[in-house]
C-alpha cells in the first residue's frame, strides 16, 4: 500500500517563509507610505481647523466634523455639486468621445488593408511624441477665432479625433479579432461600418471599457485645458475649481480637504470596482 | 446552382505572384477540391472566388455572371471557414439569420428558412446557444447551416475540418457529401488533406506555386498523374522516386537502367524519350510487393508501421534510393494489405511489375503509359 504522505513535508520551509514575511513587509511599508497622504486628506476632511493644526496629532476625527460636508455642497462661492457636475459631463464626454473615435482608427488600422496604412500607422504614433504644449498655442487661437472660448467644446472635440495612445492601445486588441469574422460579416453583407460597430465592437468590449476609464481618469484630473479655455467657475471642472477655491480661501483646510476628498473618491471607487481592468490595460501598454 | 468560370486570373501580393494565371470550370452540382501543400495559393483563390481577395487580372463568372469587381456579397456566395467564423456574441439563430436580415428578408421568413435549415442539419435544439456554449462539430454545423441558409449559388469551404478530431471529421465530411447530394450544389472546397480530396471530390485540383498542375477525377489523378509533383502529391504513403536512365528507345518500349536494379523493359512510353536521358522511376507504395515480380531488389527492414489492416514497411534497397523519401534516409516504402510479422533488420526480397511503374521525364511529365482507372 502506499506510504500516506507526511503532512508536515508540505509546510513551507522556514527560508521561504521569512522570504514571504519581508516581501510583504516591505510592500506593506511601502503602501503605507503612499497611502498616508490620502489618509491624511480624508481624516482632515472631517475635522476641524483647529485639529487638524494641533499640536498633538489626532490619527481619527473626533467628533467627525459632518458639517465640512454640509457646508460644501451649500456654499454660493464655491459651487461644488455644480463643478462636481462638470467633471462628470466633461469626463463621461471625453470618454465617449475617445472610445468612438479611437475604436474607429485602431479599426482602420488593425482591420482594414489599405495603401499606406502603415505608414499613417506609424505617423499616428508619432503623434505620442509631440508635447501636448507644443500644439496649445495655435490651438488655443483656433478655438478662441471659432469663439469658443469659456466652453467645453475646445476641450471634448479633440477627443471626436482620437487619441495616438488609445489608438495604439486600441489597435493591439482589433488585431486579435479573427480576420475570417470580418469575411463571414462581409459575404453576408454588412457594410464596413456595420461589421465595425455589430462584430467587432462587441468582441473588443473589454478593451473599449479599459480604454473608457482610462480617459475618464485622466479627464477627471486634467487641469491645465479647463483653467485656460474657461472662466467661470460656474463652468469649471472639480480639478480647476478645488484649485481655486484652495488658493483664494487658503485658510478654510477642512473645507479644502473635504473637496480634495470628494474629488479623488468617485476615481478611488471606480479603481476598486475595475482594478482587474485597470490591470489587464497596463499589462496590454507593457506588452504589446 | 451556378457554374464558376476562372480565366486567367492572377494575383500579385506587392512584387510576389501567388496565383499565376489560372483557367477553371466548374460545372453546375459539382463538387470540386483544391488541394495542394501549404503556400500553393487555393485557399488565396477560393478567396478570389468569394471576393474577398480582389482578382489583379483575369475575370471570375459565377452562373454565367461577371463578378470580379462585385463586392462578397452580390456575388451569390456562401464560405465555410476552418475557424468556424461564427460570431461568438450572438446565438446559432441570429448566426444564421444575419446575412438573411443583411438581405432585408422578412423576418417570417428569415425564422422559416433558419428553421428549415436547422432540421436539414439537426441542430435545432442549437438555435438558441451561443458558439462557446458548442463543441467543434456543433460548431461547424451552425457554420455551414450559415452557407445553405442564404441559397447560394456557390458553397466555398475553406478547409473546414481541419480544426476537428479525427473521427468527427469522418462524420463531418460524409455529412457535406450527404449533403452535396441533397442540395445538388455547386461546392468548391480547399484542403490539404488528400483523403479528404479523394473522398469528397468529383474533380480534384492540383495546385502549386500558383498554379494549376492538374484537373481530374480523384482516381483519373491517382492512376495517371500528369506529372511527378501530382504523382508524390496524391497518395499514402507516397510514391517512391528513384532515379533512373533510359538506355534505348524501340517503339514504344524503353529499357531503363538505375543503380542497384537490373535493367528492364517498360513498355507504352511516350514524350520523345531518347537513349542518355535521365527520367524518374515511380514506384507507389502498394505496386512493390514481396512475391516473385519481373524485377527483384534485395533490401533489409529499417522501420515498419503495423495499421491493424495494412502494415508500412520502410527499406533499405542498397544502391536503390528513393529521392523525397522520409527523412530523406533514401528508403523504399511498401505498402503490404495485410498485418505481418516483420522485424527490424530483416532481408527481404521485393520487386515490382514494371507495367505498373510510371517514369517520368527530366522536366517532370509522366511519360508512361495511361492506365486504366479502375482495374480490370
Amino acid at each position: 500500500m502506499t506510504p500516506v504522505p507526511d503532512a508536515r513535508k508540505r509546510r513551507t520551509a522556514p527560508r521561504l517563509l521569512w522570504q514571504t514575511v519581508s516581501y510583504h513587509g516591505v510592500m506593506l511599508l511601502f503602501a503605507a507610505i503612499f497611502l498616508l497622504p490620502f489618509f491624511w486628506m480624508t481624516i482632515s476632511a472631517f475635522k476641524t481647523k483647529a485639529q487638524i493644526f494641533a499640536d498633538h496629532i489626532t490619527w481619527f476625527p473626533n467628533p467627525i466634523q459632518w458639517q465640512n460636508v454640509v457646508t460644501l455642497v451649500t456654499r454660493d462661492d464655491f459651487p461644488f455639486v455644480r463643478q462636481f457636475m462638470n467633471s462628470v459631463f466633461y469626463a463621461g464626454s471625453v470618454a465617449l468621445a475617445i472610445c468612438f473615435s479611437c475604436s474607429l482608427a485602431a479599426y482602420s488600422f488593425g482591420c482594414l488593408r489599405w495603401r499606406g496604412r502603415n505608414f499613417v500607422f506609424i505617423l499616428t504614433v508619432c503623434a505620442l511624441l509631440l508635447p501636448g504644449i507644443a500644439t496649445f498655442l495655435p490651438t488655443y487661437i483656433g478655438w478662441s477665432k471659432l469663439g469658443f472660448n469659456g466652453t467645453y467644446v475646445p476641450l471634448i472635440a479633440p477627443a471626436l479625433f482620437g487619441d495616438a495612445f488609445f489608438i495604439f492601445m486600441l489597435r493591439q486588441f482589433f488585431l486579435g479579432v479573427p480576420r475570417e469574422l470580418l469575411d463571414a460579416a462581409r459575404l453576408d453583407g454588412a457594410s464596413e461600418f456595420r461589421i465595425w460597430w455589430q462584430i467587432v465592437m462587441p468582441q473588443v468590449r473589454t478593451a473599449l471599457i479599459i480604454v473608457g476609464l482610462f480617459a475618464i481618469v485622466y479627464t477627471w484630473n486634467e487641469f491645465f485645458g479647463p483653467l485656460i479655455y474657461l472662466q467661470k467657475k460656474e463652468d469649471f471642472p472639480l480639478s480647476v475649481g478645488l484649485f481655486t477655491f484652495q488658493s483664494g480661501r487658503s485658510k478654510e483646510w477642512p473645507l479644502a480637504m473635504a473637496g480634495a476628498f470628494f474629488t479623488a473618491l468617485p476615481m478611488v471607487v471606480l479603481f476598486l470596482f475595475t482594478q482587474r481592468l485597470f490591470r489587464q490595460g497596463l499589462n496590454s501598454r507593457s506588452l504589446k | 446552382m451556378g457554374s464558376v468560370e476562372l480565366q486567367g486570373v492572377r494575383k500579385l501580393f506587392g512584387g510576389l505572384e501567388v496565383i499565376k494565371g489560372v483557367d477553371l470550370t466548374v460545372a453546375e452540382r459539382e463538387l470540386v477540391v483544391f488541394v495542394g501543400p501549404s503556400g500553393c495559393g487555393k485557399s488565396t483563390l477560393l478567396r478570389m472566388i468569394a471576393g474577398l481577395e480582389s482578382v489583379d487580372y483575369g475575370t471570375v463568372s459565377i452562373a454565367g455572371r461577371d463578378v470580379t469587381e462585385l463586392a462578397p456579397a452580390s456575388r451569390g456566395v456562401a464560405m465555410v471557414f476552418q475557424n468556424y467564423a461564427l460570431y461568438p456574441h450572438m446565438s446559432a439563430f441570429d448566426n444564421m439569420a444575419y446575412g438573411l436580415r443583411r438581405a432585408g428578408l422578412p423576418n417570417a421568413e428569415v425564422n422559416a428558412r433558419v428553421k428549415k435549415t436547422a432540421e436539414l442539419l439537426q441542430i435545432s435544439e442549437l438555435l438558441p446557444r451561443r458558439p462557446k456554449s458548442m463543441s467543434g462539430g456543433q460548431r461547424q454545423r451552425v457554420a455551414i447551416g450559415r452557407a445553405i441558409v442564404r441559397d447560394p449559388e456557390v458553397f466555398l469551404f475553406d478547409e473546414p475540418l481541419s480544426n476537428l478530431d479525427a473521427s468527427l471529421r469522418v462524420e463531418m465530411r460524409g455529412q457535406i457529401a450527404r449533403l452535396h447530394r441533397e442540395l445538388q450544389a455547386t461546392m468548391i472546397f480547399v484542403t490539404h488533406d488528400q483523403v479528404e480530396a479523394m473522398t469528397l471530390a468529383d474533380r480534384i485540383v492540383v495546385l502549386n506555386s500558383g498554379r494549376i498542375e492538374q484537373v481530374g477525377s480523384p482516381l483519373e489523378l491517382y492512376a495517371n498523374p500528369a506529372n511527378r509533383f501530382v504523382a508524390g502529391f496524391l497518395g499514402s504513403p507516397k510514391m517512391n522516386f528513384v532515379p533512373a536512365q533510359v538506355q534505348g528507345v524501340v517503339g514504344e518500349t524503353a529499357t531503363i537502367t538505375a543503380a542497384g536494379l537490373p535493367t528492364f523493359a517498360m513498355p507504352g512510353i511516350t514524350g520523345g524519350l531518347k537513349a542518355g536521358d535521365a527520367v524518374t522511376l515511380g514506384l507507389r507504395a502498394e505496386h512493390l510487393s514481396l512475391s516473385p515480380s519481373p524485377v527483384q531488389i534485395p533490401a533489409t527492414v529499417r522501420m515498419y508501421e503495423q495499421l491493424g489492416r495494412e502494415t508500412v514497411l520502410f527499406v533499405d534497397a542498397g544502391a536503390v534510393q528513393s529521392i523525397e523519401s522520409e527523412g530523406g534516409s533514401g528508403a523504399l516504402t511498401l505498402q503490404m494489405n495485410q498485418p505481418m510479422a516483420v522485424e527490424i533488420g530483416q532481408s527481404l526480397t521485393l520487386g515490382f511489375d514494371p507495367a505498373r511503374a510510371y517514369l517520368f521525364a527530366p522536366d517532370g511529365s509522366r511519360c508512361s503509359a495511361r492506365r486504366s482507372v479502375l482495374p480490370g
